[in-house]
């Protein structure tokens, strides 16, 4: 059931094989960028190392990142934080050894993460063998040629110095060669002569090695400075991407799926060059996004980012931009203006401590002053911006950082893991530690470790992980163009992100306060977002700017699907211009020929047609009561009419008949208002959203619209149920009928009462008036008496069951032949908290969440579910108490119970064979189209037919004695209300799609019973979709803690049923209850899959599913065997 | 024998003239029995093709329907003119079958009668239109002094339409020819009456009012102009 997303949106791919050997891996990368001396210590030295790593990559996997990016862990002096390298062909030995190593590349494959390692060429240490080599050797030899000598400290003066905190100048007298090297970071990090093709030669030689061990890409360090010439600034060269373009026809050659990740710390235009034409590196940072991201959001306003993006070069089609918040370096302030460098300097480093080179010296979290929607703003940025995103180790958590450490040792500090000592880091002593961990107050370690924000649910740390799990979903993120839309409102950024099919709607409020949008979304109008974080659909995008309101720094991620999620509640408003205009002239009687003047009636006639075959079937169509979608209306034709009301306000009540096109037709209650420009304003405001057409009558003008919206109209039908009018048509007549409950329900100030159209309008259409009555208006009609009208009447007045909503009236039609049907139905309106199917979803997801957070299986269900159980016993009493209600013998042949006779069994056998058969039978027409595990699951179905039939016979077979009363017949946790922590059962009528004379058949109640317990096990398995669609691993996870929930659900719920109908007889024993609800259930389950596989094939594994385990339940055996 | 002869001479001639009579008699009485056919079929032609053009709406507007409901009638506008034709027929037959028996007096009596029933249909439909009108009048009036603002029109329209009324009803009676003198000469006291009434409302009521107006559109004392200045 995780297959909710539709198949066309490419996900990154949760298979681990597939995703490890996909060529452009590196475009659905998410990085995370990690010193192994700062992970984890295992070995208790005060230093993390490789043994530690591996111990912590589970962590990173549940994180959700897929790429590792390690940096320097060669033995090296440590002056620049390992980019002095020693000697590249080997581990630090306190991180470990050669076999760590590998070990670790091992792990972290078997669970799907790449690793990306340093390679620094560019400079060794001056402790390196070859340096070391260089100067000893003579001038001009060989080994000395491995690094640039000058007699001067004068050559190349046009080339800038780029740690200017610590060095004066990129030359170094060295006391043993006599000369000068050429160094472009410190002193001690000589730069390798990349001119000379052995050095070139040794780095390949170099990087196989290390390609060799396994690792998945290598970020080239400092590669704009490997070559020099005289006369340039020493950046960029040619020379240096003749370099790359050899090594990369060495990786191209020899191996598969390797990446090259350039560090180039230049403007996007120059390091577009490092792609080549896809024939230099796969991958480099987009170093000038960075600093603006901080801008934008500093600034308010979306200019900095979207001038960078639009001054950004295309680049081939193999290549990736990698974008980054923050990383081990300082915050680089290089790709900006100076007086941008000044502002950035004062927002963000007001204490000139926190500055170093160009650059801040800071983390994420204290940068964004540990403002946790700042934080999830920007990472909601870099994860949603092209480029594959960097995670800085440390930022998911949003730790702190000490620039009192000198350097940038301040952003190195060990990881948090714990409250514990040394931030769970290493049990060495404190001062053993290679740096202190933070320990202030606020981003100290007791303050922010991992352990304690995985046991947080609303922690960053949490918040990570889902938003990455989103990201992964949608390969659009790193793969999508960009295309940006430009809202009047500046404060706010606003992008899609596309890719194929997927279409990704990002927008961020990059300021503190609330702001509100208006998008123009033009070219996707009818598609509906879907805000990715949390599922919710929101509103069709329409004629009109997409409207949305966003909190201060906050963002939301959307997909635009085509069409099929439309919010339940949205009401779709027609632009009132867009409406046909009727011409009247008059009134109502405009529409009937003979009622107008001899020289009126082909004007009459006009009018009548339009109104029929064009206006109303246009609006009948678009009515979420008609429901039909796909078969054209053809006419709808007035039948039975009367004009109605007073003087003031006239509506015409009309019984219509829509035919549609394949020539079925349905009769339908329509009953019409008119309402002026120059009559009361509200009137016409609270209409225009039903409103069938623009009407104008000579100088008046007007609309014609559903007169339910009207308050006089409802407050006239009231008034006339009260009254126990009756209005006579032409073929019949309209009777107002008030019950017993009348007077208590509505008092004598209906009149008075406001009236609104409650959220939710289903097939029907309702009216809240003054919250306390509810008007059902029917929209289908069909001959008979309504069991809700019925079934309501008798539990409102004989039986008195309380936990109803009373029915206080109905508005029948009764034709002169005296076929009736039912108009409306006025019932008490019951004060409610929404439905207990959409609690209980809301419930199972905020639990199965809960389980994922704590990553602790739940206890036993009885006393995990506790609180909820309690309702369910309550439902469970409640449902008895109705059919006990319903089981009293009370006079009324159409109450009265009656014993089920051998017939009755056997028709039941007979009727779920029947159910049985013709589901399988369409099961296996359908069964091509279904998902490959739906389809594995319907053959096991299609396998154990005679079994399936075995079983009903025996479930008929051992049920001996029951009686039939009428009951709910569509019973399920939709229909019933959650109040006060009591239920109200609504919604009599019935399964829509049987005709009336099925539905007020009598039965066994049992079938109630099966109908819930059916939807318990339908709630079970869509919250589990809900939550898997988001985290498709942990669905197997899942799985067993709903099924304990639903049958925990369903055991509690049958025992406070049992109590409840003690002693009525409904059922004879409890193994004649037992096999009767198996009949049903099979009987349910069947119906319902029959229904998934005209309706909704995504669903069918449910019922599938359901009726699998019911036939391996074994049949019923008492209690306490 | 002559005398029994001269006795039965005069049964005879009696006889003979009866026997004269009899068939014309006889053809009278079909013409009356075919007449009468004849007025059933042509009064239901009447009343349903005037249905069916919806003359009834027109005499429902008109508010002449209700007026003969108000009196008690049970029948309407319609039926009347079909009761009309229907007797206009018969008087026809009548007239046939009495020329036929050579009752020259009482044929030219009935053909009297005859001749005025079509008046009567006449002024019948001159009624119904010209309420019908009336009311039109009305209802435009009424709105279009409410669309300009006009506190009265209610006032306006009804008046407007009773004045039409008098006139309809004054053609009506005039058609009909009874008491033509009369009407004429009340008709003309009434006008008077109202001119008279008009006259010295306005002359007296609104004498200030009709000087001021009088005032705008032909001043006494013309301004001077900058020219005359010079």
């Amino acid at each position: 059931m995780s297959e909710t997303l539709p198949g066309n949106i490419k996900k990154t791919p949760v298979d681990n094989s597939q995703w490890m050997n996909d060529p452009l891996w590196y475009k659905d990368a998410v990085i995370y960028e990690l010193h192994v001396k700062a992970f984890f210590d295992s070995n208790d030295d005060g230093m993390g190392d490789f043994a530690g790593l591996i111990k912590k990559l589970d962590y990173l996997q549940n994180l959700g990142v897929n790429t590792l990016w390690l940096l320097p862990f060669y033995p090296s002096p440590m002056r620049d934080d390992g980019y002095d390298i020693a000697d590249y062909h080997n581990i630090h030995p306190e991180y470990g050894s050669m076999a760590d190593f590998k070990q670790f590349v091992k792990e972290a494959h078997r669970r799907g993460l790449k690793v990306i390692t340093e390679l620094v060429i560019n400079h060794t240490s001056d402790q390196h063998p070859w340096f070391q080599a260089a100067r000893r050797a003579p001038a001009g030899s060989s080994k000395r040629d491995f690094y640039v000598w000058s007699d001067t400290n004068q050559k190349f003066p046009e080339t800038r110095i780029i740690f200017t905190d610590a060095e004066k100048s990129n030359w170094t007298w060295d006391e043993e060669a006599k000369a000068y090297y050429w160094h472009r970071f410190f002193y001690h990090q000589p730069d390798l002569n990349h001119n000379n093709p052995q050095v070139v030669k040794a780095v390949i030689k170099l990087m196989r090695f290390w390609l060799d061990q396994g690792v998945d890409g290598v970020r080239l360090d400092a590669i704009p400075y490997l070559c020099v010439r005289e006369g340039t600034q020493n950046e960029n060269l040619p020379e240096t991407h003749a370099v790359i373009k050899q090594m990369r026809a060495v990786i191209d050659e020899h191996y598969k799926n390797r990446v090259f990740l350039a560090e180039a710390n230049q403007w996007p235009e120059d390091v577009r060059d490092y792609f080549g034409e896809g024939d230099e590196c796969h991958m480099a940072y987009h170093f000038p996004l960075m600093p603006r991201m901080y801008m934008a959001i500093a600034q308010e306003d979306r200019h900095p980012i979207v001038e960078i993006m639009r001054q950004t070069p295309d680049i081939p089609e193999t290549c990736q931009w990698s974008i980054f918040l923050r990383n081990h370096d300082e915050l680089t302030l290089e790709m900006v203006t100076d007086k941008e460098r000044d502002y950035m300097y004062q927002m963000y480093a007001n204490d000139p401590r926190a500055r170093v080179n160009v650059g801040i010296r800071r983390r994420l979290a204290p940068l964004m002053d540990n403002e946790p929607d700042k934080i999830r703003l920007m990472n909601g940025l870099l994860l949603s911006m092209p480029g594959s995103p960097i995670i800085y180790y440390g930022d998911e958590i949003g730790m702190g950082d000490n620039f009192f450490l000198g350097d940038r040792n301040g952003v190195r500090t060990p990881m948090q893991w714990s409250p514990d000592r040394n931030a769970g880091f290493s049990h060495a002593d404190p001062q053993r530690l290679y740096l202190p961990p933070i320990m202030d107050s606020v981003y100290g370690y007791e303050a922010v470790n991992v352990e304690a924000q995985l046991r947080e649910r609303a922690s960053l740390l949490n918040w990570m992980q889902r938003v990455l799990a989103v990201r992964k979903n949608h390969q659009a993120f790193g793969r999508g163009t960009l295309v940006f839309l430009h809202p009047g409102n500046r404060k706010i950024l606003a992008y899609f992100r596309i890719y194929e099919d997927d279409i990704i709607l990002c927008v961020s409020n990059l300021s503190r306060a609330a702001q509100p949008v208006e998008l123009d979304l033009s070219d996707y109008k009818g598609y509906v977002p879907v805000e990715l974080m949390g599922r919710a659909a929101f509103p069709p995008i329409g004629e009109l700017p997409y409207f949305l309101t966003l909190p201060g720094y906050n963002f939301y991620w959307f997909r635009l699907t085509s069409g099929e999620h439309v919010p339940s509640w949205h009401e779709e408003h027609l632009a009132p211009d867009e409406l046909p205009m009727l011409v009247l002239f008059d009134g109502w009687l405009s529409f009937f020929r003979d009622r107008v003047v001899p020289w009126r009636m082909a004007m009459a006639e006009k009018v009548r047609s339009r109104l029929e075959d064009e206006v109303l079937p246009h609006f009948v169509a678009a009515q979420r009561w008609y429901g039909v979608k796909g078969e054209a209306i053809k006419r709808v034709a007035l039948g039975d009419h009367v004009e109605w009301g007073d003087k003031d306000s006239k509506w015409l009540i009309s019984i219509c008949r829509i035919e549609t096109t394949a020539g079925t037709t349905q009769t339908c209650f329509l009953p019409l208002a008119l309402a002026w420009e120059n009559g009361s304003e509200e009137r016409l405001r609270a209409m225009q959203p039903v409103t069938v057409a623009k009407v104008r009558q000579q100088a008046r003008v007007g609309i014609l619209a559903d007169a339910f919206a009207d308050e006089t109209f409802c407050h006239a039908l009231i008034q006339s149920i009260g009254a126990g009018e009756v209005l006579a048509c032409e073929q019949g007549n309209i009777r107002f009928l008030p019950t017993a409950a009348f007077t208590e329900l509505a008092g004598a100030d209906a009149i008075t009462f406001t009236v609104r159209a409650p959220g939710m309008q289903g097939s029907n259409t309702a009216v809240v008036l003054g919250e306390k009555l509810f008007l059902k208006g029917y929209r289908h009609l069909q001959v008979g008496i309504n069991p809700e009208l019925e079934m309501g009447r008798f539990l409102t007045e004989v039986a008195q069951f309380p936990n109803i909503v009373p029915v206080a009236g109905a508005v029948e039609y009764v034709a002169n032949d005296g076929s009736a049907m039912t108009l409306a139905l006025l019932q008490g309106y019951v004060e409610n908290q929404g439905d207990f199917w959409n609690y209980t979803l809301g419930y199972l997801e905020r639990f199965l969440e809960e389980c994922y957070s704590t990553a602790t299986p739940p206890g036993p269900p009885e006393s995990a579910h506790g609180a909820y159980l309690v309702l369910i016993r309550t439902l469970g009493q409640r449902t008895g108490e109705l059919h006990k209600a319903l089981a009293a013998t009370t006079g009324d042949a159409a109450f009265d119970p009656v014993p089920a006779v051998e017939a009755d069994f056997i028709s039941w056998n007979q009727r779920v064979r029947a159910e049985m058969e013709s589901t399988l039978d369409s099961l296996t027409r359908y069964q091509n189209g279904l998902a490959e595990s739906a389809r594995t699951t319907a053959n096991l179905l299609l396998e154990r037919r005679d079994a399936i039939a075995q079983r009903i016979q025996a479930c008929t077979q051992a049920s001996t004695r029951a009686i039939k009363i009428r009951y709910h017949g569509d019973y399920h946790l939709g229909q019933v209300l959650l109040t006060q922590n009591d239920f109200v059962l609504i919604d009599f009528e019935g399964e829509p799609a049987r005709p009336l004379a099925e539905r007020n058949q009598k039965n066994s109640p049992l079938k109630d019973v099966a109908g819930m317990l059916r939807s318990f096990n339908y709630a079970a398995y869509a919250a589990l979709a809900h939550v898997g669609a988001e985290r498709p691993d942990s669905v197997a996870t899942f799985e067993p803690y709903v099924r304990a929930w639903e049958a925990e659900a369903g055991r509690v719920f049958l025992e406070a049923y049992q109590q409840a109908v003690q002693d009525t007889g409904l059922y004879a024993n409890q193994q004649s209850l037992h096999s009767l609800l198996d009949l049903f259930l099979l009987e349910k389950a069947f119906y319902e899959l029959r229904y998934e596989l005209d309706h909704r094939p995504d669903w069918v594994s449910i019922p599938l599913h359901g009726i699998l385990e019911l036939l391996d339940r074994p049949s019923y055996a008492p209690p306490n065997a | 024998m002559e005398q029994v002869s001269m006795v039965l001479e005069p049964v005879r001639a009696f006889l003979i003239q009866l026997g004269e009579f009899l068939p014309k008699l006889i053809i009278a009485v079909i013409i009356l029995l075919i007449g009468w056919l004849l007025a059933k079929a042509i009064k239901l032609a009447v009343v349903k093709g005037l249905r069916s053009i919806n003359f009834n709406v027109v005499t429902e507007r008109a508010g002449i329907d209700n007026f003969l409901q108000q009196g008690g009638a049970k029948t309407d506008t319609i039926d009347i003119l079909g009761i009309l034709v229907y007797w206009l027929v018969i008087l026809a037959a009548l007239m046939i079958a009495f020329n036929s028996l050579g009752l020259a007096l009482v044929t030219e009596l009935i053909g009297r009668i005859a001749m005025f029933v079509p008046k009567v249909m006449v002024a019948v439909l001159v009624l119904v239109f010209g309420a019908y009108f009336s009311r039109f009048i009305d209802n435009a009036i009424t709105t279009y002094g409410k669309n300009v603002g006009i506190e009265d029109a209610e006032l306006l329209g009804r008046l407007a339409r009773y004045a039409i009324m008098v006139f309809v009803v004054l053609i009506a009676l005039e058609q009909v020819q009874v008491a033509t003198e009369l009407v004429r000469l009340s008709f003309l006291i009434l006008l008077a009456g109202v001119v008279l009434a008009l006259a010295l409302a306005f002359g007296i009521g609104s004498q200030g009012r009709a000087a001021e107006l009088l005032e705008r559109w032909w001043p006494k004392h013309t301004k001077k102009t900058i020219s005359d200045r010079e």
